[in-house]
């Protein structure tokens, strides 16, 4: 399979007359674009911000992140999710760089929602700190889910994914910048010099945990609590054919953006036919109940023998009750002779002193560890709120709370904050970007 | 000038050998022995140096720990040092024993150093930093060294670096950090792979504690003619604590007749574990020490007989090492008595 991602990078972005992109510069016609959101009838209000590193501000409650993109054959760019079910992962994609769709919700957020910070001492808590960002602000009339800690907030995210669409489609009949070429053969064809090298599968265990549907991670359209662990071509992934959900709390989460980019797979595709042969992905899940946590591990460690696996790597896209998916997996890929490395986050306390998973198991003897969950973070106000901040204290966000009797509310009357890290948006960047590890004290 | 208070033994505190490891604590308005050190090391004055034998400290702890609080009241100081103790197993302990004291006493930061294979690493290390010391006497100056830029730091009230880059023991706390070299996730888990493929050594960034298995006890082999014994964590005491257990992270266990007892009763028993809401224990204590269901099944001859006594400590915080400790202490009881089978309630 042969991708091609013909890149764009964007400099800057700005409202003007028409959508285009001229050296670097995206420019956006605000009202067409949020005229193609509102023909989601379930959107009530909405309005578009810009929103780039350096600036004063922090957006509260974010529910996606999502990289414009613009297939130039006319297949949609999330096939199965936002427009047909096509094949994903072969043929030209283009990518707005430096860039991502943000969506925030105008008044409602919910636990699996986050916070970012544009600059100051909380831009370094997630990835899209440092990005070029579109803002949607928007609201639905979603009534049945308005005062529910858990939330699908699937108008939002969905406005989010045909935005990022809408605004990629400026690209379309352009030259790109440079383009990266993810080119991977059948796995038992690669030729004796490639094979000859220790063979890698790369296990993607995706946020699956809500039985009902519309809340987990979507695989081209298929909700991942229903499937069992199967083989999936790493140029999938890379072009649109999973779709982040909208459970689990913020900082352990993987957004689009996070897919569309995934730095560990880049990070394998990188050593293919160097150091090892990468045999491809094995998609998994995290659900909630022992067997099917079982299931999952069983079927892993079966898929990774079959195709002779010297090596795995395991991230899960989660903590807590996943933690016993991630160990068990590792478990069962070690006992198959599959030497494996596990990526994940932690959850310490806010002391530091709880026990790091859930599950442990002296089998797990190779992890990287990209941050503690419920790690204190302080954060002074911010000039600009887009959303409501509010939220962060009163909707039951995951690192925030409406009062403690020694720290107080989340949010202060001044507009400066107190949280866990588990509310930064998709902050924990398991997936690979993270820059964060645990250290000892 | 901030002020610094410096413990030695008998040894280091230059009266003498093991001869004089029973000599009860002393306190000198000067720089004994390492002190001196400290004074050139330390951003502090070193005002006075505690002498105490190890033989006393660790035969009379309450005593000797008591005795230098009472020294200590009153006088002025920011941080407390003991040893270094190097390799010295009781050594290590004293310095353990009186740092936690002092630091929960008088709120000062407390500072020590030991060999890794000493018993004081394990029984006081997430309670002070311990720095990483050397197995002979000759690495005094590295050791002091190493205390003292923690000591420095803490005087200062500048963040203490984490345990690999001071050289401290692990506290058992585990916080987020930015490495300086910002290398992702994504690269240093191909790093980590690469080694683990090709059988080179790797750092993993999660240790997971061995698991210390203990295997299950074979069956009782006639229950009818067997002695239990009734063993729990769960803190029930007699109403005064007799034996001071801790509330928790206890080193303490003690063992109360119950041979005249049918029942544990209310008000004459209770709990003192601070693990958890004390107040259907305090009610009734055989919840968790059985002693009126245990005496009810002997009577109806279920089982041979109960042993005399039951078994008390916390288990909240507890080392495994202390535990440990603790019931190699109680063990020898049960085969005097020839017990059969233990009893063993956690909360």
């Amino acid at each position: 399979m042969r991708l091609e991602i013909g890149n764009f990078y964007v400099k800057d972005i700005v409202f003007g007359r028409e959508l285009s992109l001229k050296d670097g510069t995206l420019t956006i016609n605000k009202e067409e674009a949020l005229k193609f959101v509102c023909e989601d009838d379930r959107i009530t209000e909405a309005e578009l911000y810009i929103a780039k590193p350096g600036d004063r501000i922090r957006l509260c409650p974010v529910k996606e992140a999502v990289e414009p993109r613009i297939r130039p054959d006319g297949r949609s760019i999330f096939p199965g999710y936002t427009g047909k079910l096509k094949e994903a992962g072969e043929g030209i994609t283009y990518a707005l760089k430096n860039c991502s769709v943000l969506v925030v919700g105008r008044h409602r957020g919910g636990f699996q929602d986050g916070v970012i910070d544009m600059s100051g001492e909380g831009q370094k808590y997630t990835y899209f700190g440092k990005l070029n960002n579109i803002v949607l602000v928007a609201d639905t009339n979603e009534e049945f889910e308005k005062n529910e800690q858990q939330k699908k907030n699937d108008a939002l995210r969905r406005a989010g994914h045909r935005l990022a669409e809408f605004i990629g489609a400026c690209a379309k009949k352009l030259i790109p910048d440079d383009t990266e070429v993810f080119d991977l053969g059948a796995m038992t064809k690669r030729g004796e010099k490639i094979e000859k090298l220790p063979s890698v599968v790369y296990v993607m265990q995706l946020q699956s945990q809500m039985e009902e549907i519309g809340y987990n991670d979507l695989v081209y359209g298929w909700d991942m609590n229903h499937v069992v662990p199967t083989a999936m071509h790493p140029n999938e992934i890379l072009d649109g054919a999973i779709v982040s959900g909208s459970f689990m709390p913020a900082s352990s989460k993987w957004s689009t953006y996070d897919f569309q980019n995934c730095p560990n797979l880049k990070a394998l595709y990188r050593e293919h036919g160097k150091t090892i042969n990468f045999l491809g992905v094995i998609m998994s899940n995290l659900n909630a109940a022992l067997e099917q946590k079982e299931r999952s591990a069983l079927f892993v460690a079966q898929i990774a023998k079959s195709f002779g696996a010297d090596g795995a790597v395991v991230a899960e896209e989660g903590y807590g009750n996943p933690d016993a998916d991630f160990a068990g997996c590792i478990a069962a890929l070690e006992d198959a002779g599959v030497k494996t490395v596990g990526v994940t986050n932690e959850c310490t306390g806010r002391d530091g002193q709880s026990q790091p998973l859930v599950t442990l198991d002296e089998k797990c003897d190779a992890i990287v560890s990209c941050g503690n969950v419920s790690q204190l973070i302080e954060l002074p106000p911010m000039e600009t709120v887009l959303g409501e901040l509010q939220a962060l204290a009163r909707d039951g966000l995951s690192g925030g709370w409406a009062d403690d009797e020694i720290l107080g509310p989340s949010v202060r009357t001044d507009g400066s904050v107190i949280m866990e890290n588990n509310s930064m948006f998709c902050g924990d960047q398991v997936c690979g970007w993270s820059p964060k590890t645990m250290e000892e004290f | 000038m901030k002020k610094a208070v410096i413990y030695v033994n008998q040894f280091f505190g230059q009266i003498g050998g093991e001869e004089q490891a029973g000599i009860v604590p002393q306190i000198h308005e000067a720089q004994i022995g390492p002190a001196m050190q400290f004074a050139k090391e330390l951003d502090a004055e070193v005002t006075h140096t505690i002498i105490c034998g190890d033989n006393y400290m660790s035969s009379n702890t309450e005593e000797a720990v008591g005795t230098i609080l009472s020294m200590l009241e009153g006088k002025d100081f920011d941080i407390f040092l003991a040893g270094p103790a190097f390799q010295a197993g009781r050594y290590t302990v004293a310095c353990g024993t009186i740092c936690k004291a002092v630091k929960e006493k008088f709120g000062v930061p407390a500072v020590t150093s030991m060999n890794s294979e000493t018993p004081g690493v394990d029984m006081f290390k997430k309670d002070i930093y311990i720095l990483k010391g050397g197995n002979i006497a000759s690495k005094m100056r590295k050791d002091i060294k190493a205390m003292a830029k923690v000591a420095n730091k803490l005087l200062k009230g500048e963040p203490v670096g984490c345990a690999d880059e001071e050289g401290y023991f692990a506290r058992g706390i585990r916080r987020q950090a930015w490495r300086p070299d910002g290398k992702p996730a994504s690269e240093r888990m191909v790093e980590m792979l690469l080694k683990k493929l090709n059988g080179e050594a790797f750092k993993t960034e999660l240790p997971i504690p061995k698991r210390d298995m203990v295997p299950i006890a074979l069956a009782v082999r006639d229950l009818k003619r067997a002695k239990i014994a009734l063993v729990n964590t769960g803190g029930i005491v007699p109403a005064g604590n007799p034996d001071r257990i801790q509330s928790a992270s206890a080193t303490r266990w003690g063992r109360y007749d119950i041979s005249d007892i049918q029942a544990l009763k209310g008000g004459e028993y209770k709990t003192i574990h601070a693990g958890f809401d004390p107040a259907a224990a305090d009610a009734d204590p055989n919840v968790i020490t059985p002693v009126d269901a245990l005496k009810a099944l002997e009577r109806e001859g279920v089982y041979g007989s109960l042993h005399p006594y039951f078994y008390t400590t916390v288990g909240t915080g507890t080392t495994e090492a202390e535990a440990q400790r603790m019931a190699k202490e109680m063990v020898p009881y049960f085969q005097e008595d020839h017990v059969d089978g233990v009893i063993m309630v956690s909360t």
